[in-house]
């Protein structure tokens, strides 16, 4: 029965080519916008890390104007202070933590031909390739003593690895970054997260960085500060120990808590230390510390764009104006298949059978235009991509998730859009139809 | 022609038993307009944050980056050198060095206060460290006092924190600073920086933009007589007419070969940057307008979908209102009127919806509120969408004979 | 009066040229009641479609009430159908969605009338074709020959010098068309000139004067006044 169905909606459907192109069309354009700002909103949403996403943990600490708060209406600087970044590594009181900061440096290729460069840098601690769950391609992170003891020791990314070492396997090998030898541990792997959770204050989609060193290396080479510079008193005197030891806020901090106790424990250490620095002077605002776990700190922080949420809705709304269009034309197709219904039920045919067909004949223009649609979401994302440029360039494409959830929204939306057309044209008296017009 | 001929009455009475094929139509017409006038609001607005002035001679400046790495890298010397050199290029109207620029998104901001003191908020400004050529380099033009002399030009230092005596404000800076002040009278007078540094207003430009152009404050901006003694320090060059396009790898060429210690990066003209910074606006703007564009087509062909239809499916009644008097013209209009009527109603719940979704924006968003006359101007719009759609299909019934009434279907 | 001399109407397709009328001569008079009859594909209704201004002809002279017709434009004709012709149609041709007042309406809509003359003419028509009380019915709760009334009423609002009506009871019961018929004898009798349509001799036979179509030509004229009480 259900293939008689499909062939009687093929021939309907071709009796009527404008009438169907159109409703293809409506539909698609709805599900093609749909799906292209749905797209960018699902990557600008998605989980980066998502089997620990709820265990690692973002600090603040309320350092802040005595006056004035950093955010209003009463929120902590979003980054920390030199000072409050290494006294919390050094009491190790999480589980694993890992304080950071953007920089850049000039890397001068041991090739002689090769011009130096200039590259970005993370620097951090170990623990920040255990706590991301960094991948590697050669050797591993540095080791916690590293960091103690400030050993020049570099973990350095794929493209690095390919543009110094021809991608050979270069640890142990010495790379020359920001004037000083270093002593390569590790090659990461292809890895991007996205959004780039770590550190989102210049950007949420920023690429991953070309270099990673150690923090600690940062005061005795001088290591420049890139990324946001916040601060609400000028450094005690000149020079870069003071600017580092000034009320400058410029680092990042994560720490992985694995237990709700564990994050209470913390969040008590992080006050304890507050107090403790209140005493020393520091610290003028009442206490004001805050953990947020990935989630949190991507919805605070805003990482979905407003535009791109705007946007969402209008293409909702579009979609509704293609249903409604879909909708109208479907019952002026049906309405004029009146005498057919008439017949069909005059011949025994069930207000259910007829149901059933004119089901399958808007799900396959559902169908038609669940497919086009998708289609016209891809070259919507690579239009989005060409407007945008790279700000959007890991935002623009589409998974088997989305091109599952496009199928079904369009199946959905076209049978939703069939039924009352349907159920009119089904609601057809059988003799009165045969009668004459 | 009469009033009575418009059948408002009947053609009411007429749709109320079609009920659904009208409201299908009202919707679409209601939530179209919706999309479209808050739409054209948000483009509005998003155009008038890209046509503002930067204050610099963007068709003609460009900068680039230079980082030093060498072990024996001189900052002083290769500053001075480097200036000299640009400066002495042909085509190079003026050159400067500089720690950010307008409108790139990224940059240095201080607070300024007109008495010292830690509790007393300061207002937000942008930094531009320049030399006595920053007037002329910049194209911004002196309206109060003077310029810096070369003699008012220090030298900042890395991880330096005090600042010189003297500063040139943007007329809109002061103006912040002293509302009741003839902008001309507050030459001399002592701001403060770092809560009690004092600073003394020599100069007040036209205008200067900060470098972030969403900032509140952004046409707050202060000119510091000072060369930076960094490892990684800009230039910006403005040059003559016509000249930018050749002189921008020329100069990167230049300073690249004089000084094999440093990496020169970031060249990019002014023009680049402003698209750069405002491509998110643009993008907005793009997409919105295609998004207008379909969806007012996919409107339009749903009327004319439906009006066919409802065309075809009324021939008989037109043949017979034909036989019973009606000119063609009667006929057109008859239809043209039915879809105004239609559109009216999808108009009015449309300005409802409108102002709705522009209240939910406003709240979710922190946009600005739609001005009044857009609802109107978007229901106007809707209209003749209206019209035209129906234009075609009405033409078609006017077409049908008058014979039709006899014939038996 | 109405006067058709040489009548011409030529039906054109690709392949085929059908001749509707030809040479189609006839004269009637002011308060004449007329039966057209012929079988089908005659050209009785290219007649009643030509005579009612509903299609144009291809050759010879109609004039209408003293007015040559030939070249009227289509308002001229539109405004002429108005004013001065009223239509009744086998399949009643009622407006599905307008109740009577508002199908009674149509017409005097076009006429230009104000409203309170409209309101007039409507509720005495719909008087005359004992259907007041139904005003606000939708044509669709009525019986067929009460349609037809709603249709008689219609085309009589206007006052119109002529009457039209192609099969006026071709699809109603013998009852109902009887009363129709009865409604449109007593119409004559006030004067107005009727020409009506049929393939039902026994219905022609009601007429004052019958006339046959054959091969688009007038082949037979009857003038002799039929028997009432025959019928009756």
């Amino acid at each position: 029965m259900f293939q008689y169905y499909l062939k009687l909606s093929l021939k309907s459907l071709r009796r009527n080519p404008i009438l169907s192109a159109l409703m293809v069309t409506a539909i698609a354009l709805g599900i093609g916008a749909c799906m292209t700002i749905l797209t960018v909103n699902y990557v600008m949403s998605s989980d980066p890390i998502p089997h620990k996403s709820d265990k690692l943990f973002y600090v603040q600490l309320d350092s802040w104007d005595p006056y004035q708060p950093a955010r209003e209406p009463n929120d902590p600087p979003d980054q920390i202070t030199w000072t409050d970044a290494t006294n919390l590594m050094q009491e190790k009181a999480a589980f694993r933590q890992a304080a950071m900061a953007s920089s850049n440096g000039v890397i001068e290729p041991a090739d002689q031909d090769s011009k130096p460069y200039l590259a970005s840098m993370r620097l951090t601690y170990s623990d920040f390739f255990s706590m991301f769950d960094v991948p590697f391609l050669y050797g591993s992170a540095w080791d916690a003593a590293a960091d103690e003891q400030e050993q020049l020791v570099a973990v350095i990314s794929k493209a690095t690895n390919d543009r110094n070492f021809g991608g050979e396997n270069s640890v142990g090998q010495t790379l020359r970054v920001a004037g000083e030898n270093f002593r390569i541990v590790g090659v990461v792997d292809d890895w991007q997260p996205v959004p780039r959770f770590y550190d989102v204050t210049t950007g949420a989609f920023d690429d991953t960085e070309e270099v990673y060193l150690p923090l600690a290396l940062k005061m005795p080479l001088e290591l420049p500060s890139s990324g946001n510079v916040n601060c609400w008193k000028e450094p005690d005197g000149d020079g870069f120990i003071a600017f580092l030891q000034s009320e400058c806020v410029n680092y990042q901090m994560w720490v992985e808590l694995p237990s709700d106790a564990d994050k209470q424990r913390y969040m008590d250490f992080l006050d304890n230390y507050a107090n403790q620095q209140k005493a020393l002077g520091r610290f003028p605002r009442p206490l004001n510390n805050k953990l947020s776990d990935v989630m949190q700190w991507m919805e605070y922080n805003n990482v979905v764009n407003d535009d791109a949420e705007v946007m969402l809705w209008l293409s909702f709304m579009f979609l509704a104006v293609c249903l409604l269009n879909t909708i109208g034309l479907l019952l002026a197709k049906f309405s004029t298949k009146a005498s057919e219904i008439g017949l069909r039920r005059a011949v025994g045919a069930s207000r259910g059978d007829l149901f059933r067909q004119h089901l399958v004949e808007t799900a396959m223009i559902g169908l038609a235009g669940g497919l086009a649609g998708l289609g016209l979401a891809w070259l919507g994302l690579r239009g989005i991509e060409a407007i945008f440029g790279e700000f959007v360039s890991k935002m623009v494409h589409m998974d088997t998730n989305m091109i599952i959830v496009a199928l079904a929204l369009a199946l959905v939306s076209s049978i939703l859009a069939g039924l009352y057309p349907t159920w009119r044209a089904c609601n057809i008296a059988p003799a009165g139809q045969l009668k004459s017009q | 022609m009469s009033a009575t001929n418009w059948e408002v009455g009947p053609i009411l009475r007429a749709l109320k038993r079609n009920k659904v094929g009208a409201l299908l139509i009202a919707l679409q017409i209601a939530v179209t307009m919706t999309i479209i006038v808050n739409a054209i609001f948000i483009i509005q607005e998003r155009s008038q944050l890209m046509a503002r002035e930067s204050g610099l001679d963007d068709a003609n400046s460009f900068f680039l980056s230079s980082t030093g790495f060498a072990t024996d890298f001189d900052e002083q010397s290769t500053v001075t050198a480097d200036l000299e050199a640009i400066r002495n290029t042909p085509g190079v109207r003026n050159a400067i060095q500089i720690n950010a620029i307008p409108v790139s998104g990224g940059g240095w901001s201080m607070g300024l206060q007109t008495e010292p003191g830690e509790d007393i908020e300061g207002t937000g400004v942008a930094v531009y460290m320049v030399d006595e050529q920053g007037l002329d380099t910049l194209d911004v033009e002196l309206i109060a006092g003077e310029n810096f002399t070369a003699n008012d030009i220090l030298w900042r230092g890395n991880g330096e924190s005090s600042w010189p005596d003297l500063v040139i404000l943007s007329q809109a800076m002061v103006e912040r600073l002293f509302p009741d002040l003839p902008v001309a009278e507050s030459i001399g007078k002592t701001v403060y920086i770092n809560n009690d540094e004092p600073m003394i207003i020599k100069g007040v430009i036209d205008k200067l933009q900060a470098p972030w152009p969403g900032w509140s404050n952004v046409e707050n901006s202060m000119l510091v007589p000072q060369k930076m003694l960094f490892t990684s320090t800009r230039y910006f060059i403005r040059a003559e007419p016509g000249m930018r396009d050749t002189l921008m790898p020329q100069v990167e060429q230049m300073l690249a070969d004089s000084n094999r210690g440093r990496i020169i990066r970031s060249l990019r003209s002014v023009e680049e940057t402003r698209e750069r910074t405002y491509r998110q606006h643009s993008g907005m703007i793009k997409i919105l307008t295609t998004v207008m564009v379909i969806l007012t087509i996919v409107t339009a062909l749903g009327i004319v979908g439906l009006a066919s239809f409802s065309v075809n499916r009324r021939k008989k009644q037109i043949g017979t209102r034909r036989a019973l008097g009606a000119s063609q013209g009667s006929i057109m209009r008859y239809f043209m009127l039915e879809n105004f009527l239609i559109s009216t109603m999808g108009v009015l719940l449309g300005a409802a919806l409108t102002v709705g979704l522009n209240i939910l924006l406003v709240n979710t968003f922190e946009m600005s509120r739609i001005e009044w006359y857009y609802v109107p101007a978007g229901m106007v719009v809707l209209w003749i969408v209206g019209q035209l759609a129906v234009y075609g299909p009405a033409r078609k019934a006017a077409q049908v004979s008058p014979a039709l009434a006899t014939r038996t279907v | 009066m109405l006067t058709m001399t040489d009548i011409k109407k030529v039906f054109r397709t690709d392949v085929v040229e059908t001749h509707a009328l030809r040479d189609f001569n006839l004269q009637v008079d002011e308060g004449e009641f007329v039966a057209v009859t012929g079988p089908s594909g005659s050209g009785k209704t290219t007649f009643l479609n030509i005579a009612g201004l509903l299609e144009t002809f291809d050759g010879g002279i109609y004039q209408l009430d003293g007015e040559d017709v030939s070249h009227f434009n289509d308002k001229q004709r539109s405004r002429m159908r108005n004013e001065k012709i009223g239509f009744i149609f086998q399949s009643f041709n009622l407006i599905p969605d307008l109740d009577l007042f508002d199908n009674v309406d149509v017409p005097l809509r076009y006429r230009g009338f104000n409203s309170a003359e409209r309101k007039r003419r409507i509720e005495q028509s719909l008087e005359t074709v004992g259907l007041a009380n139904r005003m606000k019915h939708l044509p669709a709760q009525l019986s067929g020959g009460q349609q037809q009334r709603v249709a008689i009423a219609r085309a009589l609002a206007g006052e119109p010098r002529f009457l039209l009506a192609d099969e006026p009871t071709g699809n109603l019961d013998s009852q109902m068309a009887t009363s129709v018929m009865e409604l449109l004898k007593s119409i004559n009798d006030t004067g107005t000139t009727i020409i009506m349509v049929t393939h039902d001799p026994q219905l022609a036979a009601e007429a004052k004067r019958n006339i046959q179509v054959r091969d688009g030509r007038v082949s037979e004229v009857d003038n002799v006044m039929p028997l009432k009480a025959a019928t009756a």
